[in-house]
């Protein structure tokens, strides 16, 4: 299907003139070989060149050197442009972009229009199309009127009716909730099962890739390592130095692995996992694991009456509704109470649609309540009164790909930007921007480089910088960690944990993955359709494993691992959120 | 705050007029205006508005919704009619200090009103019946004559189209980086028009490059689908003449007909 031969590509960068001023090597010497009918993988984190290679495929680039090959056309020759390019077809990570029409069925009808395919048989591959990925119920509706999941499938269903012979997905799922990455991934692997198409993922997500035939990891534009998934990821280690996310039950069995357990290399999920460890001689009994989390019972609440000064943030039964008073008013938040005490550090977790953005956005007065109220610091913060850029220096809100506010010609005035509105004289303003960019890990050097020649994860650096500079005492981020490939999402993460521990600050984490706060707050509540369902520790919250699920979340895998062994009798402590804790738990059990 | 525009809105439920080809009803349409502004006569409005009316409960599109377009429009209406009643020279048949209204006077203003009051109405039960996809497809296939002196028929309307579908985005987009900028402190509604304009910048810069950005992956997802331009593509919803269509097209003759009679001999 594919034959690549020592590829290189170079990007040139260029000054104002043209001259080249910089070259940078994305993809170096790759040669690889997939078979037609094959589900290959590419892993690798965010500028690795696995999405340089793939954009080879469809010949959207060319190699500098080396060749590629494309069901024995070589990609160089104009005159098979077309013909490469509908026999490969590609799927890209931005959902909103790539869709070019207003109703989904002329959508997926563009690609057949563009090869001249005939009036009825457009409608022919529309419809089979449609079906193959599950969204033609939906072939009348907007794209604007679906999900980030659904849009994607839409797009996979547009390359389908082109009847090609291989579709590579450009990381595919990077900008969907966990919800949509499975529908997506249940529709590529349906491709390729029921169709027989070549399928090539490129991704981050290891768990992603756990069925495919073939996976190769890219790193610095090189092919580092390649195998069944089973081989990759028995290489723990070299992975974890990759920053790439080690599915949890590879980690837990890494873990159990070193400290004595005899069990095989490179399992791959919780089911082999479970499998493996009932053939395990075990004492049983149920009382010999060491107290989880949950046993110790954390309330963070304060009993009802203390006065208000401790608590940063008091929501009294807040309500509200879109377009209110009209036929189409919806209900984004119902009768929510919440009180969240000062330097809490609190992970708010909601499925896409649950009224957690809606929420977030009334505590700093973007938004305002059709009932209730919300208190800051003990002061209504709806009140006629009120300062609202008292309020915006008090509360700081960080949006979803914050980035994408940048707007200064150097990342030092735009941090600027935040404590300048709240009036402050100059000297307290480059003080305050000094300060933040500190905090964020930029160096002195980097001040005054363009945002906009910065990489992913440091532009979102310089955008929580730009609020941070306003000194908040309370720091909400919404989604902190989309977009970003893990290595990135652990840095963010970790770095929000270290600035709320040095300034004790108040700090609300919005997020749809309970994996990823888990280990770092102290408190999760949950949202679902717009009121709170749950609220403890992380500990209690894992418990309720079948009402998170209804609500559209995924626990930790470790959780579900725990609760799998307790269904086969090995009586482990419920509300296990680490793999730590996992690992020891059970390793109590076996007497090691 | 944004995202409540709707002028127009396609309104979805399945009349005659909405089965019409939207070729009819573009031609129809601009036939529709020009005889608003062929005659000035009691005649000519009545036949003009009996024909709308007859229209607007053809195409079972509630009242109120076409009556929604007007709103935009009202104060650009009280305006002009002000203009007529006052400034109007004629015969003075009411004065109050230094305003004179006169008899042309009140008779250009009831006319400029009806005029346009018919003009928004006729066009908004277009745009009520009609998708913004089947617009786009029938001015490209109207217009195709003119691809033989060169005029790039084909790419306005793909243009066209993909702006339509990326309004709503971008204005979302909008909103949410109003709201961001307003969490970082930025006051858009104070100050003067100077201070402003510039409060907008924080706005536009990201806008653009958001804008630029979504254009670059679109051109690139367009060109992966084998998209060369209009050439050599086919149609998956061909615009096909029916029946009801010639019979549409008739009733229009007809009603230019009456128009142009009840302007000459009445």
């Amino acid at each position: 299907m594919f034959d690549i031969k020592n590829m290189v590509h170079e990007y040139f960068r260029r000054d104002e003139e043209g001259n080249v001023t910089g070259i940078t090597t994305a993809v170096d010497k790759v040669s690889l070989q997939v078979a037609p009918g094959d589900f290959i993988a590419i892993l690798g984190h965010n500028g690795s060149g696995k999405s340089t290679l793939a954009k080879h495929l469809n010949a959207i680039l060319y190699p500098s050197e080396g060749t590629v090959l494309v069901d024995g056309m070589d990609t160089k020759e104009e005159d098979k442009l077309m013909k490469i390019r509908q026999t490969t077809g590609m799927v890209f990570q931005n959902p909103d972009n790539q869709i070019i029409a207003q109703v989904v069925e002329e959508d997926v009808g563009f690609g057949p229009e563009n090869l001249g395919v005939p009036t009825e048989e457009i409608w022919q591959r529309m419809e089979e199309s449609l079906k193959a990925v599950g969204m033609y119920e939906y072939r009348k509706k907007s794209p604007n009127r679906l999900s980030g999941g659904q849009k994607q499938r839409v797009s996979i269903a547009g390359v389908l009716a082109m009847h090609p012979k291989c579709i590579v997905l450009d990381e595919p799922t990077a900008m969907l909730d966990p919800g949509g990455r499975r529908e997506v991934i249940r529709a590529a692997r349906a491709l390729n099962d029921v169709e027989g198409i070549t399928v090539m993922l490129i991704t981050h997500y290891m768990e992603e890739v756990i069925h495919a035939d073939h996976v190769y990891v890219m790193d610095h534009g090189k092919v580092v390592m390649e195998g069944t998934p089973k081989e990759v990821f028995s290489r723990v280690e070299e992975l974890q130095k990759l920053r790439l996310s080690v599915p949890q039950s590879t980690l837990l069995a890494d873990r159990l692995k070193k400290a004595g357990l005899p069990l095989p290399d490179g399992i791959l999920s919780r089911k082999e996992l479970v499998e493996e460890l009932k053939k395990l001689p075990m004492n049983r009994s149920g009382k010999a694991g060491r107290p989880g989390k949950a046993n110790s019972p954390e309330k963070p609440l304060s009993p009802e009456g203390e006065t208000d000064q401790k608590h940063a943030i008091i929501i009294d039964h807040l309500s509200h509704e879109y377009e209110s008073g009209t036929a189409m008013a919806v209900k984004a938040l119902s009768d929510v109470s919440l009180t969240i005490p000062k330097g809490q550090f609190v992970g708010l977790i909601g499925h896409t649609g649950s009224g957690k953005s809606s929420l977030i956005q009334h505590l700093n007065g973007l938004l305002k309540p059709t009932e209730g109220t919300v208190y800051i610091d003990g002061e209504d913060i709806f009140d006629k009164d009120y300062d609202l850029k008292k309020l915006r220096s008090r509360v700081g809100l960080v949006f979803q790909y914050p980035e994408h506010q940048l707007f200064e010609v150097d990342v030092f005035t735009d941090v600027c930007f935040g404590p300048k509105n709240l009036g402050l004289d100059q000297k307290e303003v480059e003080l305050r921007a000094y300060e933040a960019l500190k905090k964020v890990g930029f160096d002195d050097d980097s001040f005054y480089v363009s945002p906009f020649d910065l990489s992913g994860g440091q532009k979102r650096r310089v955008a929580i910088a730009g609020v941070l500079a306003m000194k908040p005492d309370v720091m909400i981020l919404d989604e902190p960690t989309a977009g970003l490939d893990p290595k990135g999402r652990d840095e963010i993460l970790d770095l929000i944990k270290q600035m709320q521990k040095e300034t004790g600050m108040t700090v609300i984490l919005v997020s749809h993955s309970m994996e990823d706060v888990a280990n770092y707050v102290d408190r999760i509540v949950v949202m679902n359709k717009g009121s709170v369902m749950l609220d403890g520790s992380p500990g209690e919250i894992f418990t309720h494993v079948s009402e998170l699920e209804e609500a559209g979340l995924a626990v930790p895998e470790v959780t579900y691992i725990v609760r799998d062994l307790n269904k086969e009798g090995f009586g482990l402590p419920e509300g296990v959120t680490t793999i730590k804790e996992a690992a020891d738990a059970i390793l109590a059990l076996t007497g090691g | 705050m944004i995202r409540e525009i709707t002028i127009g809105q396609y309104y979805q439920t399945d009349s005659v007029l909405h089965r019409l080809d939207p070729r009819v009803k573009l031609v129809a349409t601009i036939l529709y205006i020009i005889s608003l502004f062929l005659y000035r006569s009691p005649q000519t409005f009545a036949v003009a508005g009996v024909f709308l009316a007859v229209c607007i409960i053809l195409s079972k599109v509630p009242f109120h919704y076409i009556v929604r377009g007007l709103k935009a429009v009202v104060i650009l209406m009280l305006f002009t009619a002000a203009m007529n009643l006052f400034f109007m020279p004629g015969k003075v048949i009411f004065t109050y200090g230094i305003l004179k209204i006169t008899k042309e006077g009140v008779e250009a203003a009831v006319y400029m009103a009806f005029r346009l009051v018919m003009l928004i109405l006729g066009s908004s039960l277009m745009t009520l019946t009609t998708t913004p996809t089947q617009l786009t497809d029938a001015m490209e296939k109207l217009l195709w004559p003119l691809t033989k002196i060169g005029a790039p028929v084909h790419e306005v309307a793909m243009m066209m189209s993909i702006a339509l579908r990326f309004i709503p985005i971008l204005l979302e987009e909008t909103d949410k980086i109003m709201k961001a900028q307003a969490a970082r402190g930025a006051d858009f509604e104070s100050g003067n028009v100077f201070h402003r304009v510039r409060s907008m910048v924080p706005i536009l810069v990201p806008l653009f490059l958001a804008a630029f950005r979504r254009a670059g992956d679109l051109a690139m997802a367009m060109e992966a689908r084998c998209y060369q331009g209009g050439e050599g593509r086919t149609k998956m919803k061909p615009l096909r003449y029916a029946m009801r269509d010639t019979v549409a097209y008739l009733i229009l003759i007809a009603y230019i007909t009456m128009i142009v009679l009840a302007g000459k001999l009445l």
